[in-house]
């Protein structure tokens, strides 16, 4: 059985303001498509990279999975149940690290562990959980309104822990923590994916996730663009290169754009910036002489997997953008 | 039960914020110590009891109305209101909602473990207030009419409970602090001002359509029998009439603060018969249905809501 499964899954956000407006009739002009017919699932048991820029729908999603947000069509299941109607069950067994949220500024640290293993019906003891993710026992005994911004995110953490959870689902986990904090996060993931809990974490940088992720899956635009393992990514780096060329005169970037092995094709002043396979680049070459320009100088390097991210999330639909297919 | 964590959470916070000593001390003050000035000073010695001040104080003619119990509703509802208007929107905007909704709580655990934990909050302190009076009226000799005392305590308890549910509606309804703030100044507006005006004007608006229409306009009863409903439809008139009846006959509890001439229209067709939507039963389901329904609505709108 799969622990996340989306089906078709669309949210458009109507921009309601609530009581007031609701009075009003709504236009459509006022809406955002936040996520567009997403359909993927997460295996149990696996540790799944939910990859994009900010705004690329990834927050949407996850909120889906908890019932913060509700799908304007499709369906969502987590751990067998439907997320929507069967929030509760869900929630019981799942550990959440949301996006946006603020701890209780007048409760302690032990406080907010204690409710969350209250709520989890749960017999962790408090002290261990907030020392796995870090916090000292004079820290978990102050309020949490005086808490930093990484010493909240240690103590959502260690809220999520709480009842052992079979689904983790952490929300940009890394945000707030220093670069020590953030491979102590890492730490914890695997041990939990070890435990045998799934994980499913989103972030909008590559190098926190690849280092523990079974998969990865990259939103870009409400739309999931790829979805592979980080072995599967890391293939493309064998074959793809970026060629940079130096032109002199107008390339004829369609003709490039229509080659073979041709991936994405980018403008930068007179250079040209060409993601290709290797066996393209003299292709490329002949094809934008051919177009009447000249080349001035090129320089060829093999695409990094920050490359191949970029590529997949830094476009937009304006001319002269890469294209990337997946 | 997570219907009880979610509300003792919310009370511990209430606490920690000294908002409820805050209250309780108010209480003590307004209540407490207005009984201790009026048993004290105002009226001391043999002849006191609890309905001097409780009860209906009207001079002769009905040139004078005051009712204690119409300045404590006002005031219980002002402050259910401010204690209840951001329950769920504060929440919702600072995002520790999203703490909360993470854990296995179910929205409907979060809006009604709300509604128990500030109607605890405004209820604790203001029994607090009333045994403070009670001490008072003991100490001055004051006698203390128990039943109807504990009477008038119990309809407290519910008027609060009223006005926290409303506070608890607005709350679940409102999309921003700001607009939460709004809502209470109007609904409080509303409820304590333009009410009566309305209870006024409709009758009156009626009877004018039908003069309009040619119809035979209403007879004086009814049109005084029309603004009575509407008015105690409001829960701070339903609480003062019901008050008013734990220290008097139902007719005269009814026609408590009405003016001469309506008196005169009404108060034998009353005596005779009270209609049934003007019997206590009847106004104490009022105050009631303003206990379960907002919390409802309330609900309704927080279920459907995108955090």
């Amino acid at each position: 059985m799969a622990a996340i499964e989306l089906n078709g899954v669309t949210k458009r956000f109507e921009d309601d303001e609530g009581l007031f407006d609701s009075l009003l009739p709504s236009s459509d002009a006022d809406a955002v498509t936040a996520v567009d017919d997403l359909t993927f699932s997460v295996a149990e048991g696996e540790v799944f990279g939910f990859l994009g820029p900010n705004g690329a729908g990834k927050s949407t999603t996850i909120n889906m999975l908890l019932d913060f947000v509700r799908p304007t069509s499709g369906s969502v299941r987590v751990l067998g149940h439907d997320a929507q109607a069967e929030s509760v069950a869900v929630r019981r067994r799942t550990g959440v690290l949301p996006e946006g949220y603020d701890v209780y500024d007048r409760l302690t640290g032990r406080e907010h562990v204690e409710f969350a293993i209250e709520s989890k019906e749960a017999d962790d003891d408090p002290d261990e959980l907030l020392s796995r993710v870090g916090l000292d026992p004079d820290e978990a005994d102050r309020r949490a309104g005086g808490y930093s911004k990484g010493m909240s995110q240690r103590l959502a953490l260690a809220m999520a822990l709480a009842g052992s959870p079979d689904l983790l689902v952490l929300d940009e986990p890394s945000s707030g923590l220093d670069p020590a904090g953030a491979r102590e996060m890492r730490d914890i993931v695997r041990t939990e994916a070890d435990r045998g809990a799934t994980v499913f974490f989103s972030s909008h940088v590559l190098g926190q996730v690849e280092a523990v992720c079974d998969r990865v899956g990259i939103m870009r635009d409400g739309e999931l663009i790829a979805e592979d393992t980080i072995e599967g990514l890391r293939s493309r780096i064998e074959t793809d290169s970026v060629l940079r060329i130096d032109v002199d005169g107008d390339a004829a970037l369609d003709a490039v754009r229509a080659l073979d092995g041709v991936s994405s094709v980018e403008t930068d002043g007179d250079r040209l910036i060409v993601g290709c396979t290797d066996d393209a680049k003299s292709r490329v070459i002949e094809a934008v002489e051919a177009g009447g320009a000249t080349v001035a100088d090129f320089e060829t390097d093999s695409a990094s997997l920050e490359d191949i991210f970029l590529a997949y999330t830094e476009g937009d639909d304006s001319a002269g953008e890469p294209e990337v297919t997946a | 039960m997570t219907l009880e964590s979610v509300a003792r959470k919310d009370f511990r916070d209430a606490l920690r914020s000294r908002w409820l000593l805050g209250l309780t001390l108010f209480f003590a003050l307004l209540i407490g110590g207005s009984t201790a000035l009026f048993y004290g000073v105002l009226l001391s010695g043999a002849g006191a009891n609890s309905e001097t001040l409780f009860g209906l104080t009207t001079a002769p003619g009905g040139l004078f109305n005051f009712s204690y119990a119409g300045m404590l509703g006002f005031v219980l509802a002002l402050i259910a209101l401010v204690t209840a208007h951001g329950s769920l929107i504060d929440e919702r905007e600072s995002g520790t909602i999203k703490l909360l909704l993470s854990l296995p709580n179910s929205r409907r655990d979060v809006v009604f473990g709300k509604l128990v934990g500030r109607t605890l909050v405004v209820i604790i302190s203001m029994l607090v207030g009333f045994v403070v009076a009670l001490f008072a009226m003991l100490f001055t000799g004051g006698q203390v009419m128990f039943v109807s005392y504990a009477g008038q305590v119990a309809l407290s308890g519910l008027l609060a409970t009223a006005f926290v549910s409303i506070g608890v509606w607005l709350s679940a309804t409102s999309a921003s602090q700001r607009q939460a703030l709004f809502g209470t100044v109007g609904l409080y507006f509303i409820f304590a001002v333009l009410w009566s005006t309305v209870a006024t004007g409709v009758p009156r608006l009626v009877n004018w359509v039908i003069e309009q229409l040619g119809l035979t306009a209403l007879t004086a009863p009814q049109i005084v029998q029309m603004r009575l409903f509407i008015k105690y439809l409001n829960p701070l008139r339903a609480y003062e009439t019901l008050v008013a009846e734990l220290y008097g006959p139902a007719v005269a509890a009814r026609l408590f603060k009405a003016g001469l001439g309506e008196r005169l229209a009404i108060e034998a067709t009353f005596s005779e018969a009270l209609p049934f939507y003007f019997t206590g039963p009847f106004i104490l389901a009022i105050l009631l249905a303003w206990i379960v329904v907002p919390p409802l609505l309330g609900y309704r709108a927080f279920q459907k809501a995108d955090l």
